[in-house]
This record gives C-alpha cells, sequence and structure tokens, in this order.
C-alpha cells in the first residue's frame, strides 16, 4: 500500500511559519505528500490543523517557508490557483448545496457546455450520466440524477464532494474533518471512499482528530500541536495511545486517561 | 468497509413510481392551481363573460404584467436576493419615459432606450451595494422602493407641475421601438375572427363592426418570451446551475468556482430590465406615466413567484412555476370580480390561496430534497 | 403523496368557503357597475358605496362597487375592461385620468355598454370618451371657488395636504384655490401621504417652519382628521383659518366648534345615487336628463349643519 518509494512526494511543505499579527499560528511545519498516499494530519483543536491546510489550499500565503508542488515551488495567492494546479479541498461544512441535485452539484462550477445553434447550454444528458457514472463506482446508488442532495445522508454527501474533486483532476485532495459529524456506518463509507480515491493515484490530505479514523485507513501520520509538528509515523509504527498522547502534547492526557480508565 | 460499494440501494428508501416521480417538480404546485382556479371559474364564472373573448383578453393581460416582473424576480429569489424596488421602478421607468419623450421631446425610440440603460443601471447599483455591504437586500431595496418612488413624484411636479404627464401616444406615433412594446399582432386574425362571427364586434360607435378584441398585445408577447427565456437559462445553461448555486448556499457555491457577485448583479440588472419592460408596454398602451404606477407591484410578483413554487430563502424554484403562479394571480384577481365577489374580499382571497399554495409547495419541496 | 393530496383538499376547501356567503344578491334584470379611483383605505368612498345600495335597493337593479386596491390608475384601467366584458347595462366610473382611462371607456360605449362619469374628470372629457352625462364637482372650479372665498376673508398664504398626491384631481383642487387667492402654489402643497400620525407630523412641521401661514386647506377626511388634531396639539386650533374639501364625522365635529370655517361638499351621495337612477330609468323607460349634473360645490358652515351632523360619513 505504500507507494512513496516509487514516486516523488507531489507536494512538499518545508518549514511553514505562518503569523497572524502577534499570534504564530504555525511554527516551521514541514510535511510531505506523495500520490496514492493517505497521509493523515492529527491535531487537537487549535493545534494549527486549519491554518496549516488553508496555507495548502491557497487561502493563506505562508509569512515563512516553502511550498514545491510537482517539483515546482509554488506561489498560490488565491485558491483558484490552488485549484487549478489540482489542490481540492472537500469542506467538513460547505461541500453541497442540499437543495440541488446531485448532478447539478457534481459539476457545479464546472459545468459541462454543448453548442446548439451557436448557443451554448448545459449538457444536462452529459452531466448526468458522469454523474450516475462516478456515483456508482464509489457505491451509491442514485435513484437518479436529479436526486437532491438534500436526500443523501452525511456521508454520501461527502462521498459525492470527494469524487467530484478527483473527477474534476485533483492530485492533492484535502479532507478537513470528512468524519467529524457522522455516525459509525456512514465514517466507514467515508473511509471506504478514501481508500478508493487513493488507490487511483490521488494524494490524500486527512485532517481529523479521531485516532481510530486516521489508523482505520491512514499511510503515514503527521501530529500538529500548538503550531509544531511532533514527527511523522509511519503506518505499523505508532499504536493508537501513542497519537493519542502525541495530539494531547504528551503527559496531562496520560494522567486524563488513567482516571477515565484509558477509554479515551 | 467494502460492503457499501455492493450494488445495495438504501432498504429505508421507499420506491417512487416514475409516473409519481415525474408528477413530483417544482412545478406542481403550480399545475395544480391553475387547473384548481380554471376548474373553479368555469364553474362558477362561466356565462359572466370571463371567457368571451373580452374576458379571456382581460385577465390574460393582466396575468402576463404579474409574468413579465415574476419572471425577474423569480431568478433573483433563486438567487437568493429580493428587489422590493420593482413597483417603485415601474413608476420611475414611465416616468422618465415620459420626460424624455413628451417633456423634453426626444424621439420616442431613444427615450425607450435611455431609460433601459438607467433602469439596469439601478438595478445594477442594487446589486453592487448589496454585494458590497453584505446587507440584506430586501433592506437595499426597501431604500430604493422610496427613492425612486420618490423622483417619481418630485420630477414632473418640478417640471411639469403635475405628477401625470400624458401625450405618449402622440408622440410615439409611428416610431419603431414603440410599436415593440405598445404594438398589436394578429390583428388580421382577429379581423377575419369578427368578420366571420366568431368573436363579438363593437356595435356601435365609430369602430361598428371591428372585433373587440383586435390583436394580442405586444406585452403578452414579451410575457411569453421573458418566460422561455428565464426557463431556458435556469435549466438549460451553466448560468443556470450558477443561479440555484448562489442561492442555495453561496460559500458552497463559491468553493466551487461560481461567480456568485456576478450573478447575483446580473439578477439585480434583469429584475429591473422586467420592470423596465413592464412600464415601457404600460406607457405605451395607455398614452400617459404616472407617479401612482407600479405600486405594490413589487409584493404581487413575490406573491406569484411564491405561489409558483420558489422557496423566499433561495436556490430552489421554477420560472414556469412563477409563469403559472402569474397566471393563477391573475385569473383570481379579474375571475372574483366576474364571480361577482364583493371587492373587499379580494384580499381575503389572495391571502387564503397565498396560504394554500405555500403550504402544498412546502410539501412538494421537501418531497425532492429531502428537507425535514 | 397522500401529503400532497391532503394539501389539496385543505386549498380546495379555503377556496370555496367564501363564495358560500355571497350567493344571491343577483337575480335582477339590469346590473351597473361602479368602478373607482379610490384605494382601499380611502374611508371617504364609503358614502358612494352606501349611495349605490340604496340605488339600487329603490330601483330594484344590482349595482357592484370595484376598485383598484392600490389606487393603481393602470389597474382601474383593467377594471373598466373587465367589467365591460361581464357585459352589464351600464358602468359608472371617475375619469381621473384622462389618458389611461379613455381607451377602456371608449371600448365599453363601443360595445354598448351606457356610461355615467361621476366624480372626477370635466363635463367635455365626459363628452369625448362617449359617455351620456357627467355627474360631479369640476375640481379646479371648486377649489377657485374656495380660493375666492377665502381670498375675501383676508388669507394670502396657505397649507394645502395633499394625501393623495398621485391623482391629479387632488393637485387641480390646490392649484385652483392657490388661483383664487391669486397667489404661486409653489411649496405650499405638501405631500402628506395616508398615514394619519405622518399627516399629522407633516403639517406640524410644515407650521412650525412657516408659523405666518394664513390658512391651511385639506382635501378629504385623510388628511383632515389628522390636521384637525395637529392644530389643537400646536394650539393653531380656530386662529389659523381652515378650510377643507368633502365631509366626514370630524370635520362636522370641527366645523361646528369653529375649527373649520367650512367644508366643500361635493355630495358624493348624489353622485352615487343618481347615475344609478337615470340609468335605471333610462333603460326602463328611455328617459334621460338632457344634461349634466353638478352635485356640488356646496359650502358647508356653521349654520345649518343639523342633517349633515346626523348623517355624515353615512350619507354626507
Amino acid at each position: 500500500m505504500n507507494t512513496r518509494s516509487t514516486h516523488a512526494p507531489i507536494i512538499q511543505m518545508q518549514n511553514i511559519e505562518k503569523h497572524f499579527g502577534a499570534v504564530i499560528a504555525l511554527a516551521g511545519v514541514s510535511i510531505d505528500v506523495y500520490p496514492g498516499e493517505c497521509h493523515c494530519l492529527l491535531g487537537d483543536n487549535g493545534a494549527g490543523k486549519s491554518t496549516f491546510i488553508k496555507t495548502m489550499s491557497g487561502v493563506h500565503t505562508p509569512t515563512k517557508g516553502e511550498i514545491i508542488f510537482d517539483g515546482q515551488p509554488m506561489n498560490f495567492n488565491d485558491p483558484r490557483d490552488a485549484m487549478e494546479a489540482g489542490i481540492a479541498t472537500v469542506h467538513q461544512h460547505l461541500a453541497m448545496i442540499p437543495l440541488m441535485s446531485v448532478s447539478r452539484n457534481f459539476f457545479m462550477g464546472n459545468e459541462p457546455v454543448k453548442k446548439i445553434a451557436g448557443l451554448s447550454f448545459f449538457d444536462k444528458d452529459l452531466a448526468d450520466r458522469v454523474t450516475m457514472e462516478e456515483m456508482r463506482k464509489m457505491g451509491i446508488n442514485l435513484r437518479g440524477p436529479d436526486q437532491a442532495v438534500g436526500t443523501l445522508s452525511g456521508g454520501e454527501r461527502q462521498t459525492v464532494a470527494i469524487s467530484r474533486a478527483v473527477y474534476f483532476g485533483a492530485k492533492v485532495l484535502i479532507l478537513d474533518e470528512p468524519t467529524s459529524a457522522l455516525g459509525v456506518r456512514q465514517t466507514s463509507n467515508v473511509l471506504a471512499t478514501i481508500d478508493k480515491v487513493r488507490k487511483q493515484g490521488v494524494a490524500v490530505v486527512f485532517i481529523t482528530h479521531n485516532v481510530r479514523h486516521a489508523l482505520a485507513v491512514g499511510d503515514r501520520f503527521t501530529v500538529l500541536n500548538r503550531g509544531q509538528t511532533l514527527g511523522t509515523a509511519q503506518r505499523g509504527q505508532i499504536t493508537p495511545e501513542e497519537l493519542q498522547d502525541m495530539m494531547a502534547g504528551g503527559q496531562e492526557l496520560a494522567t486524563l486517561e488513567g482516571s477515565l480508565g484509558g477509554t479515551v | 468497509m467494502s460492503d457499501t460499494s455492493s450494488n445495495s440501494t438504501d432498504e429505508r428508501i421507499k420506491e417512487i413510481s416514475s409516473f409519481r416521480q415525474a408528477l413530483i417538480r417544482p412545478e406542481l404546485g403550480g399545475i395544480v392551481g391553475t387547473i384548481a382556479v380554471f376548474a373553479f371559474f368555469l364553474l362558477f364564472a362561466f356565462d359572466s363573460g370571463m371567457f368571451n373573448s373580452q374576458g379571456v383578453m382581460n385577465w390574460s393581460i393582466v396575468s402576463a404584467q404579474f409574468m413579465i416582473i415574476a419572471v425577474g424576480a423569480c431568478l433573483l429569489m433563486i438567487a437568493g436576493e429580493f428587489d422590493l424596488s420593482v413597483g417603485s421602478m415601474i413608476g420611475f421607468a414611465g416616468m422618465i419615459i415620459a420626460i424624455l419623450g413628451v417633456t423634453l421631446g426626444y424621439p420616442m425610440w431613444l427615450a425607450i432606450i435611455i431609460t433601459f440603460a438607467l433602469c439596469v443601471a439601478i438595478g445594477a447599483l442594487n446589486g453592487f451595494i448589496v454585494i458590497r455591504t453584505g446587507l440584506p437586500s430586501f433592506i437595499v431595496t426597501l431604500a430604493f422602493l422610496f427613492i425612486l418612488r420618490g423622483f417619481t413624484i418630485f420630477l414632473p411636479q418640478t417640471i411639469e407641475r403635475k405628477t401625470i404627464i400624458g401625450g405618449i401616444r402622440e408622440a410615439a406615433e409611428g416610431d419603431p421601438l414603440a410599436s415593440v412594446f405598445g404594438g398589436k399582432i394578429f390583428g388580421n386574425v382577429f379581423n377575419w375572427m369578427g368578420d366571420a362571427g366568431i368573436i363579438a364586434t363593437f356595435q356601435r360607435g365609430t369602430r361598428a363592426g371591428d372585433p373587440v378584441v383586435d390583436g394580442i398585445p405586444m406585452l403578452i408577447v414579451w410575457a411569453i418570451l421573458l418566460v422561455i427565456f428565464g426557463h431556458v437559462l435556469l435549466t438549460k445553461t451553466k448560468f443556470g446551475n450558477w443561479i440555484f448555486a448562489s442561492g442555495g448556499d453561496p460559500e458552497a457555491a463559491r468553493n466551487s468556482g461560481v461567480p456568485v457577485n456576478k450573478v447575483k448583479m446580473l439578477m439585480f440588472m434583469f429584475t429591473a430590465f422586467c420592470a423596465c419592460v413592464f412600464a415601457t408596454c404600460q406607457v405605451m398602451e395607455f398614452g400617459s406615466a404616472g407617479a401612482d404606477r407600479g405600486l405594490l407591484k413589487e409584493f404581487e410578483a413575490i406573491i406569484a413567484v411564491v405561489i409558483g413554487g420558489a422557496l423566499l430563502t433561495g436556490g430552489y424554484g421554477s420560472v414556469l412555476g412563477a409563469a403559472l403562479g402569474a397566471l393563477i394571480f391573475g385569473v383570481v384577481q379579474q375571475g372574483l370580480f366576474f364571480a361577482g365577489v364583493e371587492s373587499s374580499l379580494f384580499r381575503v382571497f389572495l391571502g387564503v390561496i397565498l396560504l394554500a399554495a405555500v403550504i402544498l409547495n412546502t410539501y412538494i419541496r421537501r418531497m425532492i430534497t429531502g428537507e425535514r | 403523496m397522500k401529503k400532497v393530496m391532503k394539501s389539496l383538499a385543505l386549498g380546495a376547501a379555503l377556496l370555496t368557503a367564501p363564495f358560500a356567503a355571497n350567493a344571491g344578491g343577483h337575480g335582477d334584470d339590469l346590473s351597473y357597475v361602479l368602478v373607482s379611483h379610490a384605494p382601499d383605505s380611502d374611508s371617504w368612498w364609503n358614502t358612494i358605496k352606501n349611495g349605490i345600495a340604496l340605488a339600487g335597493d329603490q330601483m330594484g337593479v344590482s349595482v357592484e362597487y370595484r376598485n383598484p386596491p392600490t389606487g393603481d390608475l393602470a389597474d382601474m384601467a383593467r377594471i373598466i375592461e373587465q367589467a365591460a366584458a361581464s357585459g352589464p347595462n351600464g358602468i359608472i366610473t371617475t375619469l381621473s385620468d384622462y389618458d389611461v382611462l379613455k381607451g377602456p371607456i371608449m371600448d365599453a360605449v363601443a360595445s354598448g355598454i351606457d356610461v355615467i362619469i361621476m366624480n372626477s374628470g370635466t363635463p367635455e372629457q365626459a363628452r369625448e370618451v362617449g359617455a351620456l352625462m357627467y355627474v360631479g364637482q369640476p375640481e379646479y372650479d371648486a377649489g377657485y371657488a374656495a380660493g375666492l372665498r377665502a381670498s375675501g376673508d383676508g388669507v394670502g398664504s396657505f397649507l394645502c395636504v395633499n394625501h393623495y398626491i398621485s391623482s391629479p384631481s387632488s393637485t387641480e383642487r390646490c392649484q385652483g384655490f392657490a388661483d383664487g387667492l391669486g397667489v404661486e402654489l409653489g411649496n405650499q402643497m405638501i405631500d402628506s401621504g395616508q398615514d394619519p400620525a405622518e399627516i399629522k407630523n407633516r403639517v406640524l412641521a410644515y407650521l412650525s417652519a412657516n408659523p405666518d401661514t394664513d390658512a391651511v386647506l385639506t382635501l378629504g377626511p385623510t388628511s383632515a382628521d389628522p390636521t384637525l388634531l395637529a392644530l389643537d396639539e400646536n394650539g393653531m386650533a380656530g386662529d389659523i383659518y381652515f378650510g377643507t374639501f368633502d365631509l366626514g364625522a370630524e370635520i362636522v365635529k370641527g366645523i361646528k366648534a369653529g375649527v373649520i370655517s367650512w367644508g366643500i361638499d361635493q355630495q358624493p351621495f348624489l353622485q352615487a345615487y343618481l347615475p344609478v337612477v337615470v340609468l335605471a330609468n333610462y333603460h326602463r323607460y328611455g328617459v334621460l336628463p338632457g344634461n349634466n349634473i353638478n352635485s356640488g360645490p356646496g359650502f358647508v358652515t356653521a349654520s345649518g349643519l343639523e342633517k349633515v351632523e346626523a348623517f355624515a360619513g353615512e350619507f354626507r
């Protein structure tokens, strides 16, 4: 499953620092992501995860440090640049419009057009066909392409968003807490989707604070704490307990865990 | 983890027959309402003159008027915004045409073009302010409701010392652009129908022998064209998808690369354009512009759109539905007179129909979108 | 789907309910429609409704009252077209905007319906659209007469409280008054709107900004009632010269109390009652008065208020 030895990293973030006025949100974070791997980015609330992925997706420009994408140093000025380069972000919310049909959502902002008598029209047939096909690939059987996204479960919506990003050529897929609001079954659906996407050679950056979700699908794990990385670990080199401890910054959780009987 | 990739559908989602699925669409409320309203008036007002040629023309024109402004209001509402200045815009546009064409003596085609440019620019200003300030469009356009109405009263009073400027028909005599708004088509067909006794003719006066309906007014042609345009734009183009997306969730739409601000701006301009079409047809037909024209039309437009199944908060709706809503509204408004209902009860009916339509539409929408 | 059907049933039930209450009232061989330009909110037209109801009863004909709910004259044109399409024996209508209304009225006349113009418009315009006659009070002339009277009483400046500025006939009243006084109208006319509180405050504001104003002219109960309150509040009541068009319960009280010098009564009752009587007799016996009927102006002052008081707001 680990293909990184055979490829160069698709994106490298080197010593990224981000300051907001006097606040240092990121104090030198480095990670690299390879095509076909799922790189889990773990951290507690306020650890700097959001700032980091916003830097990666072009929303923020880093105060210091370098982003190397596909071997080239990159300076993203806005999210569109990043999107065009092939970095897609699927947000926890704001991914889908429930009132609209799946196929309209799928092609939102990237509508296929066909010319009739010199005028461009939305190619609904193509959109419907592609949507049904892509959804089937991901294991979602729609009643029809006109089915509204509002009728889908939370996990299915994440899946639609993910497959949309992949269909439109994402090389790096950033998933911002895709499982945090989902039930057990839906979570496993999303994790299965991540697995499928990874196998297609897409680099997945999976942000979560749930260690079990990360271990279920991750190849490598980087833990962020207070704007710094505590290192990157390979799958199999680390236990859930160790990850949990790193996220919490060491000792505090150990004592807390003791009092809760090791259930956190 | 692999069970989800098998072809099992969710057993909790009931199978829906294709007939039912075809039935459940945003326009369903409008279709049902139209059938109900026509059935009702055929029953209660059949021999009142409502369905003779004059009567049909009467409610058709009133419905067409509503349709023209409803198309703009519908697309704007789907894009997530309101325009409460539509009614004032109608009065304002008519007054500008009158001032330019009559008081200042411009050729009518020029007066019409300038007025359209001015109205669309005001629409753009509406949109610009809403987008830039992030204020609710309700408030911004409410301000323009007062501003435009104020100018509509102030300008003619200052210039002509009255609040109605007449003489537009005379000034527009023979003007090619004016006839695009105020003319009638298919006159020959109606003449023939009059001669053949299919429709009634005038019995006395200078027009004795002419058919009582002597053509389809351009107002109706505009209404039909705008409805077709709006429907195609919304459902068959890329831009239409952006309209839905902008109203459904502007943030998600922006994340997907939809130029939400541009979409909203254009929809404000289109709404102003529709109001201007309404105004131009009206002044060309009646020959005068008055300070009271278009009062409360913004609400009538919104009512038609809501009867037609659009969601007040945006992201959902149908131009065909709005057109049917306008038809229902027009038929009911005129039909109640035909049916001999006490005129002060008109508003009671309007309220009841609005309420019934909204309840019905809410059920339909929930079925389609899975809202709870 | 069950839900849809239920909502449909609900909608249908709501739709039909008010009609049950409306049965009856027809069945006579003569039917007339009176179309006014007044918005729903204008209470003055109540006298008109009572007038046609009484005339309808006495003559044994049915008369319906129609008006554009918002006072939009373009909507009024549609109502006249609609009335013509419903094929009544006669239409009684105001002619508040000749340009807008002449087309629909002439069409109605051409399709064989007899028309009488009441209230607004002029006898000349009534003749031009082919109406049988005009029943009413020429507005400019009435304003002019009032201006002459006020001028005789020593008035040199005034405030015209116009609550219906979009109607040309309202403006003509103010203009006529100014011309009768022999002064420029200028800024002496204010657009007061229809809301009582706003009218009151605008009158107060104008009078405090222009304390030398000799007289106040209001155009009907809508503006007169709040103006009375305003004058009570700033202490000008009884001091400032106050004339008004039209009558109403409060105006009558004001005349009695000496706050209002006179009210110009255009006797709306006659404007509604007479056309119905004229039309019914014309259609039954072919008799028609040979001239227009001037229902006003008549000045109502403190003397001889008894009848006015008894029927104010109902028939006066």
